[in-house]
Formats: structure tokens, C-alpha cells, sequence
């Protein structure tokens, strides 16, 4: 049976990647903060990096999906001015959200300025100062960026959960659900870059080299972070689905497509609960319970070690796809 | 009409006039209980009186399920293929030789809370203050679909042409000149009463007022102002177990009824 949708693959993909950019950002905004002139972040200094680097990306390239998915996309502007004063008290979570992304996009990229090597691209003394300041307003960024980073991982949710006319999104769960999926496919994606690029070691110069303690130490805190990230989320989905139960009426009914035997049941349990989810905890848990019981040093094929974040960058696009199409294909039942 | 709008005294009417002969001769404490019957009386009566809210009252007793409206409609409004602003749905229930079929002609309830006007990122769409329809401002929308996926009736779509969100507005070109709506005029059995809704001499509110009226998912507090007599609220997803159901609705594909 076909279904009629109004929302597709572009909105995915937008909450898919508005997800990651703010999660990536929330990483390396609370790396950087974690101890602003210890130890851990001169090892973490990477992640922070790459981080602060990802994060404006995949924001702008959401934005840009579904600004083009519209018919006209110069009328994307009226969101942001078509009434100055209506648009203040606007309770619409779409008209925040923009207003968040705008935000986000400028200081997430002010934020990823300060992590730009300036020392090795301006000579003299232009580089020498740029590089003072950087290091001077990098914590105040990241002091703006991690709860804006936050809030817009929120509102990816609230804007689906603030239409009680989709039963499946209307549940004070969901914004849980996608932060830690943002969160979660944020680190991810800091992972799979910091990999890719340590494929040869001493691949970039002056960073920390794969062969470093430090980096094997910050690479085994990052992975146990996204294990409990992953449970965090098996967790939450089953929230999901006993709120659903719990409430009976249309949500129970809506929530039937996510449970075996309905449209949807095939991509939840196959592409976000076995591939997103439990693959990459069973991987990673091994090694993880490798190092942390047996005391073997943390090292990995590198097949497993890249194909895991994958695993998972998978799941956060079949989790929004799940939600935002299983939505619009249950409905209120009765009339 | 047999709906009773011509009899002498209305049971309102009738509490009216005690309320107000109780308080002109009445002392102590009968004077304020009887002044208070009065204030409930008035308030219920009056509640959003002096503010036009346009509606529609649908008597499903009178529906035969001729489809004329949803061709009016689809003429009047240009209506491009492929979308519809205004349908009537069938539903088919029972086994034989005990079947019945009903009727339910669907356009824009045009909310008193209107939930489509909520979350409107632009604010293109709102609720007229003179008379109460839902629009939307087709230079100012973006296209979005937000409202289409707020409205618990389905009555939004994309317009195929302009790409923008696209409603029943009541005939609103029409309404400006004092005609009814392009549904109510080609109504064969009359089923469609249009008007004012908050006019107490309006054909359609002596009608709420005196029918046994029901509105279409009262639960979501939007408070439609579309009403109907005779109301069957069969729906395939809360058919009895064991009973025989089949909805048509205007989507040819589409399992869903919303």
C-alpha cells in the first residue's frame, strides 16, 4: 500500500545531520571544557579539533535540503523576516529551530576558527596574534556552542513531538531519544574522521601520532563513552515504546508499526536496533571488556575499527527515518 | 425544516424570562440565586457573541453521497489534480443483509484553536479576526508542510502549482460578496447550512442550538466550527470485533483515514 508523505528523505536527512553537526560541536565544546588547562585535553586537543571542525558541516548542508526541497528557496527568508515582532513571540518550534541554526552556524563557526592551525597559515606576527586570540576565546565559544548545540539537538525532536495530530511523535520521549542519537552519532563521527585520517601514522603533522599512548588512552575514553551512549539509547527506545503502550488510544495504535508485524518493524529492529545499535556495543564492548578486565593493551583490526562508527552513523539515519516516516503513515484513529 | 425552528418558546428563551420576572420582584437572597441563573443563562448565550465565526452545519440525515460538492469545490476553487479541498467519505459497515452506509462530507472545520495557525513558522497562515476563517497568505508561505502535519483533519495539501500549503477557505471570494460557499450552493438535498455561527439569529446557530450536534475529533481541543446532525463515527481502526468495515476517503492509495 502506498502512503501518502509530505515529509521525506530531505527532512531525514536534515534532522539526520542537524543531529550529528550538534553533536559533534557538544563533544568537543565539553572536551575543551572538561579541564581547560590540564592534562586530558592536550590529549583530547584532537577530538576537540576534529570535532569543532565537523560541526558546522553537516548543519549547513541539512539546512540547505530542505531549503531546496522547497519550491522556492529565497522564501526559506520568511522565517526569519517576515514579521520581526510575530516572529519574537512566534510559538512555532520550526521558526526557533531556524533562529537556532542561524545562531548555532555563526558561533559554531567562530568556535571552529579559533581550532585552525594560525601559527602554521599566517607567517609573522599576524599568525602569532591570531593564534593568541584563538586560544583566548576558545572556552567562551565553547561555553555558547555546547548548549546551543544542545538546544538544537532538542528542537530536531520538538519539532516533530509538537504535533499531537502524529501520535508517534507526540511523546515527551522523542527529544531524549534524538539527543543522545546526536550525541551519540556526533562522537561517531569524530571517530570515523580521527581514523580515516590515522590510517598511516604521523599522517598529520604535528598532532598526536596513533602510535602515542596518549592517543590509545583518549581513543579508549571516547569508545567506552559511546557504549554507555548506546545503551543510554537502547534504553530510551524502550521508553519510547512503553509511553506509547502506556498511553493506549492513538499512540499505542501509531506505535504498532514499530513493533514486529508492522510497516515499519523490518527497518527499526534490523536498521536501528541490530545494525545502529547493538553491533557496534557488541564490537566495541569486546575490546572495551578486553582492556578493561583481561588488561590487554586497546588495539583493534581496523576493518571492526572503522566499521563500527559506521554502524551507528547508519542507525541515526534509519532512526530518523523510522520516526519521521512511521509518523505520517499511523494517524489518530477514531473520528 | 422539521428541525424546530419555528416553535413559540425555546426552553432559553423561556429561562430568560423567569430569570428576569425572578429579579424584578424578588428580595434577599432569591434575587441573587435567580440573578445568578440569568448570568449562566446570558454567559452561555453569549459567550463569543459580537465576534463572527463562520461555519457550517452539516445535516448527514440530508446527505445522499453525490459527490456534487467535491466537484463544486474542485470548479470554484481550481483545485489541481491530484488534491482535493473538500470530500465526502463513505463508510460501509455490517454484513448482509444488515449493511449500512454513511456519509461524512470533510472540509476546513476552520478551528476556534486552530492548530495549523500554531505552528506556522512564518505566521502565513492565521486565523481572520472578522470573520473566522483560516487562511493562508500565499506570499508569505514557504511550503513547508508544518500545518499539514499539525491539522488532525487532513484538510491541508501542497498545491501542485504555486507549491505552497493550500486549504478550503470557505469560499472566501464568495462570502466577501455575500454569497454561501460553492459547496453549500450545489448541495442537492440541502444538507449544507452555512452562516455565522455566534449570530443568534442565524439559520445555523438556532440549528446547533436545537440539534443533537457533534464535531469531528473533539478530543484535540481545536473546537471546529463545522457540524454535523446525525454524525457516524465509524472508523476502520476502531471497528468491533467481528464487525465488517470499509472506509473510502478521498486518497485512492492511501490506507490512512485521517
Amino acid at each position: 500500500m502506498e502512503h501518502h508523505l509530505m515529509w521525506h528523505w530531505p527532512v531525514i536527512g536534515y534532522l539526520f545531520l542537524a543531529g550529528l553537526g550538534a553533536g559533534a560541536i557538544a563533544v568537543s565544546g565539553i572536551v575543551v571544557l572538561w579541564d581547560p588547562a590540564g592534562e586530558f585535553r592536550h590529549r583530547a586537543e584532537l577530538v576537540a579539533r576534529l570535532g569543532a571542525f565537523i560541526g558546522p558541516l553537516p548543519v549547513i548542508i541539512g539546512t540547505a535540503l530542505l531549503i531546496f526541497e522547497l519550491g522556492r528557496p529565497y522564501r526559506a527568508l520568511n522565517l526569519l523576516t517576515s514579521n520581526f515582532w510575530f516572529m519574537l513571540f512566534n510559538p512555532s518550534p520550526m521558526n526557533w529551530g531556524s533562529w537556532f541554526i542561524l545562531l548555532f552556524f555563526i558561533f559554531a563557526t567562530v568556535y571552529a576558527l579559533t581550532f585552525l592551525p594560525w601559527k602554521a597559515l599566517l607567517r609573522g606576527e599576524r599568525g602569532e596574534r591570531l593564534a593568541a586570540r584563538s586560544e583566548r576565546w576558545r572556552s567562551p565559544m565553547a561555553v555558547i556552542c555546547v548548549p546551543l548545540a544542545i538546544a538544537m539537538a532538542i528542537y530536531t525532536a520538538i519539532l516533530l513531538a509538537a504535533v499531537p495530530a502524529r501520535p508517534l511523535w507526540h511523546t515527551p520521549v522523542l527529544w531524549l531519544l534524538f539527543t543522545v542519537s546526536a550525541i551519540s552519532t556526533g562522537l561517531s563521527a569524530i571517530i570515523l574522521v580521527q581514523r580515516f585520517m590515522f590510517r598511516k601514522p604521523g599522517a598529520v603533522r604535528g598532532a598526536v601520532r596513533r602510535e602515542d599512548p596518549a592517543f590509545r588512552v583518549t581513543e579508549y575514553y571516547l569508545v567506552s563513552m559511546k557504549v554507555i551512549l548506546i545503551i543510554a539509547e537502547l534504553v530510551v527506545i524502550g521508553l519510547f515504546i512503553m509511553f506509547a503502550h502506556m498511553t493506549i488510544n492513538s499512540s499505542k495504535f501509531a506505535v504498532q508499526t514499530l513493533l514486529p508485524g508492522g510497516e515499519m518493524a523490518t527497518a527499526f529492529w534490523v536498521g536501528v536496533i541490530l545494525v545502529g545499535l547493538l553491533l557496534p556495543a557488541f564490537i566495541e564492548g569486546f575490546y572495551l571488556l578486553r582492556t578493561a578486565v583481561l588488561g590487554h593493551e586497546f588495539e583493534w583490526p581496523y576493518v571492526i575499527n572503522v566499521s563500527a562508527p559506521i554502524a551507528i552513523l547508519f542507525g541515526g539515519v534509519m532512526l530518523r527515518y523510522v520516526i519521521v516516516v512511521g509518523g505520517q503513515i499511523t494517524g489518530p484513529i477514531g473520528i | 425544516m422539521s428541525e424546530g425552528s419555528d416553535s413559540p418558546v425555546s426552553r432559553r428563551k423561556f429561562l430568560k424570562k423567569i430569570s428576569q420576572g425572578a429579579a424584578a420582584v424578588a428580595t434577599g437572597g432569591v434575587a441573587g440565586g435567580a440573578m445568578h441563573a440569568a448570568a449562566i443563562q446570558s454567559s452561555a448565550d453569549t459567550g463569543k457573541q459580537g465576534k463572527v465565526q463562520y461555519g457550517m452545519l452539516i445535516d448527514l440525515r440530508r446527505c445522499i453521497g453525490c459527490q456534487a460538492c467535491t466537484v463544486a469545490c474542485k470548479a470554484e476553487a481550481d483545485v489541481p489534480m491530484g488534491v482535493t479541498r473538500s470530500w465526502v467519505e463513505y463508510a460501509e459497515k455490517g454484513l448482509y443483509p444488515n449493511v449500512g452506509r454513511s456519509f461524512l462530507p470533510r472540509l476546513c472545520n476552520q478551528c476556534s484553536e486552530p492548530h495549523c495557525v500554531r505552528v506556522c513558522p512564518t505566521g502565513a497562515t492565521y486565523k481572520r479576526p472578522q470573520d473566522g476563517i483560516v487562511v493562508v497568505d500565499q506570499g508569505v508561505c514557504i511550503g513547508c508542510l508544518y500545518c499539514a502535519q499539525a491539522c488532525p483533519y487532513d484538510m491541508r495539501y501542497l498545491n501542485p502549482v504555486t507549491r505552497f500549503a493550500d486549504k478550503c477557505d470557505l469560499c472566501i471570494h464568495r462570502v466577501a460578496k455575500g454569497l454561501v460557499p460553492s459547496c453549500v450552493n450545489t448541495c442537492q438535498g440541502r444538507a449544507r447550512i452555512f452562516g455565522d455561527v455566534n449570530d443568534p439569529t442565524s439559520e445555523i446557530h438556532k440549528l446547533i442550538a436545537r440539534n443533537p450536534v457533534s464535531v469531528i475529533r473533539e478530543t484535540y481541543g481545536t473546537q471546529p466550527n463545522v457540524y454535523y446532525i446525525g454524525l457516524d463515527t465509524t472508523d476502520e481502526n476502531t471497528k468491533k470485533p467481528g464487525q465488517y468495515v470499509r472506509v473510502t476517503t478521498n486518497k485512492a492509495k492511501s490506507k490512512k483515514r485521517t
